[in-house]
Parts: structure tokens; C-alpha cells; sequence
């Protein structure tokens, strides 16, 4: 398996080659760069063109290719042109806020998910059922940017119990409780907004492997041997059933550092998702690659893991 | 059956709230054809306050709630000589290091911590500091802090956008960014509290911190030990600055929100109130959160959403006029970067003053104000705001709605419609497209442009948009400044900041002249309002008017609103004014209740 896995990676390099030189061309075709906003009639056009030239914008696109990703081997993904401050210090700020956030609501949502998937399929067509599933219905027909809104707007400014921007209160000093608290606080709505968008999939496919998995014949033989039913779920059913889930679970790992734009804009919550869409309008060119290359690593790394964890969990598969 | 009668219902309703709650009266307006309603939701632009009226007695201390309206975290670089996104400056402004203070029409006044003593006969200047200001590390502030800033500008490591033409005008600023010299040979210490710059040539606009005069301290004291090149990234600008203002950075959530409290070594004498807490808050929400007396007052509030704070009882509105013009250009020429001048083509093909005037008066931009802006923008009739009140010719006409005069214009020019389809043909009879190039922004704008667009054409002008649609910003100054062969005229706008001279904007030699439009008599009008004589306001008032009164019978631009600036404030507030000449300082402002009123 270990050399499946090496083999995996070394196939990695050239897919995020032919990535990186994707993205990189496709940032330099956008109109305007990162100094177009700087314009007002107090600055000065020739530090423009100055500070353009500086930063090698009219070298020829290979050049520049070139010396980015000479840079990028050796782990120096350059400056953001907007924040001044190194893509990678930038980037791990940002990270750490998403990864918080998207951890509480995988969390959240495993939790919320798969109880009411086991149910459903347990009891299928019984009135919790159909409710079960109309509710996972309507979560996925709206919109995450609806529900976002409204949840603010409810529980933010109308029952006021949430906090409604950043990620922890000021008045707070780093390193206590209160800071540690806060930061959850503030984590808590657009995470539970999040679980709450998410359940489908998980519902669906816990419900319908359930309800495959009642007829099938080590079921049947579980009760003929005498087991009580609940231990039949919990010991049989609920495991194979979970395999779906687990062919998933890499791509959830990694996907928990992309981040979701819209809930991240919507409750001010500066993190990776939010990121990436201020520096593609702000033409912040070392970012937007250095995330793009970091959202396709991700990617493909969360295949690899989904394959690893399928091996270990079911033991019918085996990577050769 | 039933069932699913029922969830629609439902869903109806969820969509139906989403609406109510993000549309605003935004309906309303389109479909309330009623004069007489329209008529009522217009305001009076002239009629905001500019200061709270609170006679309330006020509280001791107390924390004032800013929202920061940012729809992403901001950079966080806390020193004048460096930053350059916005939000920093307006964070800034309540820790501010600004030397000078100003009067009418920015003037540099004498009440600030430093005056300004001007010697244009020798291209002098003499800086003096008050004594006894002190840094908020209770440092006292020296000469040496005034010179500094000039220091890091002009050092050849500086990468901000400061070291400009302007900055070369000092004497010695070009060698010290050479590397040839070790110190500014223009920036002279007299003594501990006086400085006398020595400039290559002074023009009016020094009254105004131009000429390369530059308007803050830096704390040389604490900065001193950090090299230049690494200033920008250090934690001494971005994580605890120290500062002269009326509050001290206290504590900093990078990107989402900042504590200040009371500096109490501020030179005016300690504010009364103890904390300043700003926080982020993404435009969706501001109008809420302002409701909902989460804030006390809001950095920036956008006048499309006036109808979001118009009738709250907890907030007062205070307005006032930006310093921004929108105008319409047309391309008459291109710009030559290899001799860096704008060369106007004779033949354009809006080279003609009556079709650009044609042009200018058939656009009913009072409509458009009164509608879609309620009359938070007003028709303009001069390319300098009203704001500068000693340089802005109030007697202008400006191009007022006249589909008439337009026409009348248009005949006359020779534009007659030859075949007889509804649209005017050029002079040639040839048939004429005007390509106009436009901003996207809300949906809002896409409609005012369609207005505008049947504006044209009802007097005959066959106008189309570049594209097809409105274009991005980032492409549409691509497009313009590159003097793209699709576009005929555009629609954009300028801040003017507080030197209203308008070389840098229609200069020969300015790449910001994007029209392109240029002619001897311009050169002379121009160089009249930056040159010595000028010194005399007289003489540059009138400079000044003769410009206005050239540009508006070439037309090669012309201006459409002016705005005005809309600021909520909490009820509790007390003391606050926000007059661009008798602003109230920050340290007497004073709450009247423990918490934002609700």
C-alpha cells in the first residue's frame, strides 16, 4: 500500500504543474492588477509604473512564471501585494480561523446528520420519516447566502444571542478563557448555519444504505440467531451503512481549509473562503495562486486519503 | 396534493421575507408611479445636519461603538507614511499623528501642533512644533519626529506610493533616494521644535500640504531600530503603534476590530470618554446594526441605502458634501507614453464642442439624482465641489436638462438625421454610433444607464454601451486608460482630496487626463492656478474660475452630481461635529447613556 501512496504523490507533482502554470496565466489575463486601485489624483503615475516595473509586471509571462515558482520550491510564495505582509504568514492567519470553523461544523453536522439519517431509514415511512426527509429537502433547495441571512438577521439582530461579525470580541487578551470562549461565540452561528445547509448528503445516503442494508441476508440472519433488533442496527447495519460517509471523509478533511465563501463574506468571518475572493477582485496575484495551488493540493490529497480510509475501513478493499 | 400546496407556500413566504429584508423600499421606487409620492421621498440634501444636537448630561467615561463598514478585514498597516487601503486611514483618524490643522478650504491653520510659515520669495518654509506635545508612550514629540517621516518616504528602500514628483520637489530628496547623500540637504533643524524645508520651486498649493510638504510625525524615538525595508512588516506599526491622537491603540484583532482608550498625554487634553471599540461590519448589515443600536456612529455609509436609517428614532443623520465629483468624458486623442503627453486627434469622433455640449444637455441628470439617489446626489455644475468654497464658480450654468437646446445644437452642427431612421448621422452623413463605456456596479446603475441611454436617443444620438453591458471596474480603467479604440465617452468619478488644483487631472503631461484633451489655452489656464503669483488668493480664485468657465465651453468632460456623504449617529452621542471646517476634536465628544440607544 505504502508504495501506492509514494506512487500517488509523485503523480501529484506534474498534476499540480500543469495547475500552477494554469492558474498563473489565467491571474495575469484578468484586466488590472494590484496597483489599479491605488489610483486617486493624488498619486502620482510615474511611482505607479515604478512600483509596477519593481515588481516585474512587464516581464514577460514566463519570466515571471519562472521566478515564482523557483521561489514557490523553496517555500517563499512571495508578498501579498495588498497586505504587505508574506502570502504564507497571510495565508496560515486566515487558515487557522476557517480550520476552527469548519472543524465545529463538521462537528455540528455529523452530529445533526447522521442521527437523523439512522432514524429515518430505521423507521422509513413513518411520519418522522417523511419529515426527516422534507427537512433535508428544503435545507438543500435554499441557498446558503438566504439562510445565512436570515439566521443573522434573526438570531443576531432581532433576538440578539449571537454575535454578529469577526472572530472574537477585542476586549479580550489572547491566551484566556474569556479569549478562548469568545472565539467559539463567535464560531458558533455561521457553523450551526452550515451544518444545518449540509445534512443532505450524509442523510440520504445513511437512510437509503439503511434501508438497503434491512433485507439484506446477514440481517436476516443476525435476527434469526436471536439478536435484539437495536443491537442489529448498531453492530451491523450502522457500520456497513457508514461507507458511503467514510468514501467521503478525506475530501472533508481537507476541504475543512477551503472554506465557504459566502458564510465567511455574510458573517464577516475573515478566513480562507473570504480570502480568496478579496484578492481575486483586488488582482492580489501571489494569493490568489498560492491559494489555488493550496486548494488543488488539498484536493487531491483528500482523494488519496478517502482511499486510504476505505481500505481501513472496509477490508474488501485494497489499494495495490 | 394538498401537502404540496402548502410547502410552496411556505417556501413563498422564506423568499418573500429574503426580499423584504435585503430590498430595502427598493420596489417602491420603481413601481410608485404616483408623482406625489415621489415628490415626498425626495430629501433636501442641503438640509442634514452636519453636528448632533444633544443636550442630554453626560455620562463619565463610557466606550464609543464604531463600525468599521468593510466588506473584508482591513490591512492593518498603522502608519501614515506606509498604509494605502482606505479603511487604515479612517482607523488612524482616532490615534491620528496629522501635524497641521486646516480652515476653510483646506487651508493649513495655525491651531494644529504645527504652523506654517511660508517665505516664496526663497522657496522657504519654516515648520514650527508647539512645545509639550508628547507621544502616547509619554515620550515629548521633537523636530526630529517631523523630519523622520521625510526619511522613510525618500530612503531607497521605501516601496509605498509617496515618493512621488511632489516628494522630489524638496532639495536633496532625489540624492538622499539616490543613495548619494546620507540626509535631506533641504530639511534644515533649527532647533529642537523648528524646521525650515528648502523646495525647488513653491506654487499655492503648499497652503493646501502640497508641494511635497508632508502633513504627519513619526514616533523616530521608537521606530528608529527598525530598518526600513522591514518598517512595513514590523509589529511596531501593525500590533502597538505609538501615536499623537486623542486615543492609543490599546488592543488589535488583525483585520476585524481595534480597542483605543483615552491617550492621556494628548496634547488638547485627555478625552472625555475612556474606550473607542471598532469593530468590522460588512455593508449588509450596517443598516441593521445601526437599527438594532449595536454602534454608535459608522465610518462610511453608502447613500443608495439612505431608506435603511431614514426614520430610525435611535439614530440622527448627518450629511454633508464629499469632496468627489461624477463627470462624463469623451476621448478626444491618445496618450503617447513615449513622450508621456496626451495628443488630441482633431478628428475624434466627438471632436465637435457642439455635440459634446448636445451630448451634455440631453442627459436629465436631475432626474436621475431625485430618483434613484433620492437626492442624495445633486446636478453639478463645475468640475471643482462646492466644499471649496473660495475657488468654486457658483455661477456656472452647467449643462442643465434642455432636449431642445440639444437638438437645436445638433441641427445646427450639421447632425441630421439623412435617412430618415430616427438617429442623427454625422456631419458626412455617414451613420454615428457613440460608444459609451460605464462602471457596473448594484442593479441601480445598470438602470440609470438605460435612462440615460433613451435620453440620447430621444434627441437623436445613436449611443450604445462598449461591451454590450457595463464593464468591471478593474477592465474599465484598463480600457480607458488605454485609450481603447471602443469607447467614445465614459462615465466615471474623482475624488479631488483637499488640493483642489486640477494639473494632475488635465495636465498635458497627466496620464490621468483621460480624455485626452489638450490645447495651448488649457496649458496657460492651468499653469495660472499653480503659479507664484497665485500665492495671492485673488489672483488664483480667478485662475480658478477662468479654468471652470474654459472646461465648460470645450466640454471635454463634464460633471454630473456631486455627493453628499450620509453619517447615522447614535442619539447618545454628544458633541460631535463633522463640518469639513469646524469638525469638533475627539476629545470632547461625550456620551449620554451607558449603551448605544436602541
Amino acid at each position: 500500500m505504502w508504495k501506492t501512496v509514494l506512487r500517488r504523490f509523485l503523480v501529484m507533482i506534474p498534476q499540480l504543474f500543469v495547475l500552477s502554470l494554469l492558474i498563473f496565466i489565467m491571474a495575469k489575463f484578468m484586466p488590472g492588477d494590484p496597483f489599479t486601485g491605488l489610483i486617486t489624483p493624488e498619486t502620482d503615475p510615474n511611482v505607479i509604473e515604478e512600483l509596477k516595473i519593481k515588481a516585474g509586471l512587464y516581464d514577460p509571462w514566463y519570466v515571471q512564471y519562472y521566478n515564482w515558482i523557483t521561489n514557490a520550491f523553496q517555500g517563499d510564495f512571495g508578498d501579498s501585494y495588498t497586505f504587505k505582509v508574506s502570502v504564507s504568514s497571510l495565508i496560515g492567519e486566515r487558515a487557522m480561523n476557517t480550520f476552527w470553523l469548519s472543524l465545529l461544523s463538521v462537528i455540528l453536522l455529523y452530529a445533526i446528520a447522521i442521527p437523523l439519517g439512522i432514524l429515518a431509514g430505521r423507521y422509513q415511512d413513518s411520519l418522522l420519516d417523511k419529515g426527516i426527509v422534507l427537512y433535508s429537502f428544503i435545507s438543500y433547495a435554499i441557498p446558503t447566502f438566504v439562510l445565512s441571512l436570515i439566521f443573522l438577521f434573526m438570531f443576531g439582530y432581532h433576538i440578539p444571542i449571537f454575535p454578529t461579525s469577526g472572530t472574537v470580541d477585542v476586549s479580550h487578551d489572547p491566551g484566556t478563557w474569556g479569549y478562548f470562549w469568545s472565539k467559539v461565540y463567535h464560531m458558533l452561528l455561521p457553523a450551526i448555519t452550515y451544518a444545518l445547509l449540509a445534512t443532505t448528503g450524509v442523510i440520504q445516503y445513511l437512510r437509503s444504505e439503511i434501508i438497503d442494508s434491512k433485507s439484506m441476508d446477514y440481517v436476516k440472519t443476525a435476527r434469526s440467531k436471536g439478536l435484539p433488533i437495536s443491537k442489529v442496527y448498531t453492530k451491523h447495519i450502522f457500520r456497513n451503512s457508514l461507507l458511503p460517509i467514510a468514501a467521503f471523509f478525506g475530501f472533508t478533511i481537507t476541504g475543512l481549509l477551503g472554506g465557504s465563501v459566502f458564510i465567511e463574506t455574510i458573517f464577516g468571518y475573515p478566513g480562507m473562503g473570504q480570502l480568496f475572493i478579496s484578492s481575486i477582485a483586488s488582482r492580489d496575484y501571489s494569493v490568489i495562486t498560492t491559494l489555488v495551488m493550496l486548494f488543488g493540493f488539498l484536493t487531491l490529497l483528500g482523494s488519496l486519503l478517502s482511499d486510504i480510509i476505505m481500505s481501513i475501513v472496509d477490508p474488501r478493499i485494497r489499494i495495490e | 396534493m394538498k401537502k404540496k400546496n402548502w410547502f410552496l407556500v411556505s417556501m413563498l413566504l422564506a423568499l418573500a421575507l429574503v426580499l423584504a429584508a435585503c430590498g430595502g423600499d427598493k420596489g417602491k421606487e420603481s413601481s410608485g408611479g404616483k408623482e406625489k409620492e415621489k415628490e415626498e421621498e425626495k430629501v433636501d440634501a442641503s438640509a442634514f445636519p452636519v453636528a448632533v444636537e444633544n443636550n442630554d448630561e453626560a455620562i463619565k467615561g463610557g466606550t464609543l461603538q464604531v463600525a468599521l463598514v468593510n466588506d473584508s478585514p482591513f490591512k492593518g498597516i498603522f502608519l501614515a507614511e506606509l498604509y494605502e487601503d482606505a479603511y487604515d486611514d479612517k482607523i488612524m483618524a482616532f490615534a491620528s499623528n496629522s501635524l497641521y490643522d486646516t480652515k476653510e478650504d483646506f487651508l493649513i491653520s495655525d491651531k494644529g501642533i504645527a504652523s506654517l510659515k511660508v517665505d516664496a520669495d526663497n522657496n522657504k518654509v519654516t515648520v514650527k512644533i508647539r512645545e509639550g506635545v508628547k507621544w502616547s508612550d509619554g515620550e515629548p514629540l521633537t523636530i526630529e519626529d517631523v523630519i523622520f517621516p521625510y526619511e522613510i518616504i525618500g530612503h531607497k528602500d521605501y516601496t509605498g506610493v509617496r515618493y512621488d514628483g511632489d516628494f522630489k520637489n524638496i532639495i536633496g530628496a532625489e540624492e538622499y533616494h539616490a543613495g548619494k547623500a546620507k540626509t535631506i540637504s533641504g530639511l534644515k533643524k533649527i532647533d529642537d521644535h523648528t524646521l525650515e524645508i528648502t523646495f525647488k520651486k513653491l506654487s499655492p498649493a503648499i497652503y493646501n500640504g502640497g508641494d511635497g510638504l508632508w502633513g504627519t510625525a513619526a514616533p523616530k524615538h521608537y521606530l528608529k531600530d527598525v530598518a526600513i525595508k522591514d518598517l512595513i512588516k514590523s509589529d511596531k506599526i501593525r500590533k502597538a503603534p505609538v501615536t499623537l491622537g486623542t486615543f492609543k491603540f490599546d488592543k488589535i484583532v488583525n483585520g476585524e476590530s481595534v480597542q483605543f482608550v483615552a491617550n492621556e498625554h494628548y496634547w488638547r487634553g485627555k478625552p472625555k470618554i475612556d474606550k473607542v471599540v471598532l469593530t468590522t461590519v460588512p455593508s449588509t448589515q450596517i443598516a441593521e446594526a445601526l437599527k438594532a443600536g449595536k454602534y454608535d456612529i459608522a465610518t462610511s455609509y453608502s447613500a443608495t441605502n439612505y431608506d435603511g436609517v431614514k426614520d430610525l428614532k435611535n439614530l440622527t443623520v448627518l450629511g454633508r458634501k464629499e469632496l468627489a465629483y461624477s463627470y462624463v468624458g469623451f476621448k478626444l486623442g491618445k496618450f503617447d507614453s513615449k513622450t508621456g503627453e496626451s495628443i488630441t486627434d482633431p478628428n475624434a469622433k466627438m471632436g465637435d464642442v457642439s455635440l459634446r455640449q448636445a451630448f451634455a444637455y440631453a442627459m436629465d441628470v436631475e432626474q436621475v439624482a431625485d430618483e434613484y439617489y433620492s437626492g442624495l446626489r445633486s446636478r453639478s455644475n463645475s468640475l471643482i465641489p462646492p466644499v471649496f468654497s473660495a475657488f468654486y464658480d457658483d455661477t456656472l450654468e452647467g449643462f442643465k436638462y434642455d432636449p431642445e437646446k440639444a437638438k437645436k445644437l445638433l441641427d445646427d452642427a450639421g447632425f441630421k438625421d439623412v435617412d430618415g431612421d430616427g438617429l442623427r448621422e454625422d456631419k458626412n452623413g455617414k451613420k454615428l454610433e457613440i460608444k459609451m463605456a460605464g462602471m457596473s456596479g448594484d442593479d441601480k446603475d445598470e438602470a440609470m444607464m438605460q435612462f440615460y441611454l433613451q435620453n440620447w436617443k430621444d434627441v437623436g444620438l445613436n449611443v450604445v454601451l462598449t461591451t454590450g453591458r457595463l464593464i468591471e471596474f478593474n477592465s474599465f480603467y484598463d480600457k480607458v486608460k488605454a485609450d481603447d479604440k471602443n469607447i467614445d465617452v465614459y462615465m466615471a468619478a474623482w475624488g479631488t482630496g483637499t488640493n483642489p488644483s486640477p494639473l494632475g487631472l488635465y495636465g498635458r503631461d497627466s496620464s490621468y487626463n483621460y480624455s485626452r484633451f489638450t490645447s495651448p489655452e488649457l496649458d496657460k489656464l492651468l499653469a495660472k492656478i499653480d503659479s507664484k503669483e497665485a500665492i495671492d488668493p485673488e489672483v488664483r480664485a480667478k485662475a480658478f474660475k477662468d479654468w471652470q468657465i474654459y472646461m465648460a465651453e470645450q466640454a471635454p468632460v463634464f460633471p454630473t452630481y456631486y455627493r453628499t456623504e450620509i453619517m447615522p449617529v447614535n442619539k447618545r452621542v454628544k458633541n460631535y461635529n463633522k463640518d469639513w471646517v469646524n469638525a469638533t476634536d475627539l476629545n470632547v465628544l461625550e456620551l449620554t447613556a451607558e449603551e448605544p440607544i436602541k
